[in-house]
């Protein structure tokens, strides 16, 4: 039952880019188009299983004081394995990624899973945990990067080879997948999130309840609650 | 003391296990990327030269030119001479290198123009992918050519909003074409 609560947690409750807003970086750089997005978030979504995993295993054998380094390498060498791999095997997702794989090491959902989840949790639920947040992570970079793209291409790509949607009658915004872009739709999205949960919240005469891992600096929920 | 030292050995023992699990994965995937770079580089190589008889990727031309040195791959048909291809950089992309591969004919013009690495931005820069664009580098005259963008004075037309990107093109089309007229005897001795 508790592997169920924390495989879907990620999808809205805690999604790692609406809700916990972690990894921004990579988030903004590589949603320029959905091709990108979808790469990306599985990429990620193996490093994070992968490590949550190896992390809750061996969480009792570090000592506390080394443990930052300690989950670097572990994340750092499941990279380098997704690295090598796929530079060997799937050599077109390679090159049109290969410059955000070493994104991963730093990318903060990783590190935040390892740190505040699997070292504190039995292996099973660390990697509940590592696939729901890396679902959540792979569709909020969905969402992010099909808006960008339809809006700032016009086109809709899932997949290089797979057919794809263009829409010729459309003038592109292309500010949208621009810096400034990125910043522009996680803002509307981010919005939009919080006015729908706020809207279901009224409608069935509940508060909303506030993220227990969260503080008040990343929550923006409180003000449409009260 | 003690503390320390048990500290060192953790993260001793985590870091050799790490290193050699990295070690044997990059004992198994070392032949397939070496592959996939070859396979990569002999189809950019096949999209750019004319049609020979010999293997252009182990017959190659190593010059120096400008202070930097040049790789062409020699292709010959029935002996021959028929046409070169060189990988040429620029780094006056908007993100970052540009890496193209120049095809030139014995004819004395350019064959076409294969991109191998951009990181420009989609939907503006990245469209130097578009024939449209490289139609630009496809059976020109080496030298009566003018490699600089329209809006430069030039005869190579730029995509609207993505000049820069179009100059980093042009610009790496132009060094590789100098250091081509520079060694042409050279080049076309090559594997003879």
């Amino acid at each position: 039952m508790q592997f169920v609560t924390e495989l879907i947690k990620g999808l809205w409750k805690e999604n790692p880019i609406f809700r916990l807003v972690l990894g921004m970086c990579p988030t903004l750089a590589v949603t320029t188009s959905l091709e990108n997005s979808l790469g990306m978030g599985i990429a990620a979504t193996f490093v994070l299983i992968c490590s949550n995993a190896v992390i809750s295993a061996i969480r009792n054998l570090i000592p506390s004081k080394v443990r930052i380094p300690c989950f670097i390498v572990v994340i750092a060498t499941f990279v380098t394995i997704v690295d090598l791999v796929m530079a060997g095997f799937a050599p077109a997702l390679h090159a049109s990624l290969g410059l955000f794989i070493p994104l991963i090491v730093v990318n903060c959902i990783i590190l935040g899973r390892a740190e505040a989840f699997a070292s504190k949790n039995k292996i099973i639920l660390s990697i509940a945990d590592g696939i729901g947040m890396g679902l959540g992570f792979t569709l909020g970079l969905c969402a992010l990067g099909a808006t960008r793209e339809l809006l700032g291409a016009g086109t809709l790509t899932v997949w290089t080879g797979l057919p794809k949607l263009t829409i010729a009658a459309y003038k592109p915004i292309a500010l949208m997948i621009l810096a400034p872009g990125g910043f522009i739709a996680l803002g509307c999205i981010l919005a939009l999130m919080n006015y729908l949960q706020a809207m279901v919240a009224k409608r069935k005469g509940t508060t909303i309840p506030a993220p227990t891992e969260l503080d008040c600096r990343h929550c923006t929920i409180c003000k449409f609650g009260s | 003391m003690k503390e320390t030292l048990k500290l060192i050995m953790t993260l001793s023992i985590i870091c050799l296990i790490s290193g050699a699990l990295l070690a044997g994965v990059e004992k198994i995937t070392k032949t397939p990327i070496e592959r996939a770079n070859s396979a990569k580089k002999l189809s950019a190589l096949q999209e750019v030269l004319p049609a020979c008889d010999n293997q252009p990727d182990q017959n190659e031309c190593t010059v120096e030119h400008n202070g930097q040195t040049w790789t062409f791959y020699v292709a010959r048909n029935a002996d021959t001479y028929a046409g070169t291809a060189v990988e040429t950089t620029s780094s006056k992309g908007y993100g970052g290198d540009i890496a193209i591969m120049l095809g030139i004919s014995a004819e004395g013009t350019t064959e076409t123009i294969a991109i191998l690495k951009q990181t420009e931005t989609p939907g503006l820069g990245a469209n130097i992918e578009t024939d449209n664009f490289k139609s630009n580098f496809k059976q020109k005259a080496l030298e009566a050519t003018n490699w600089t963008v329209k809006k430069d004075g030039g005869d190579v037309d730029q995509i609207t909003a993505a000049t820069i990107s179009s100059r980093a093109v042009s610009d790496a089309v132009n060094k590789a074409v100098e250091a081509y007229l520079a060694n042409i005897d050279k080049i076309k001795a090559t594997g003879k």
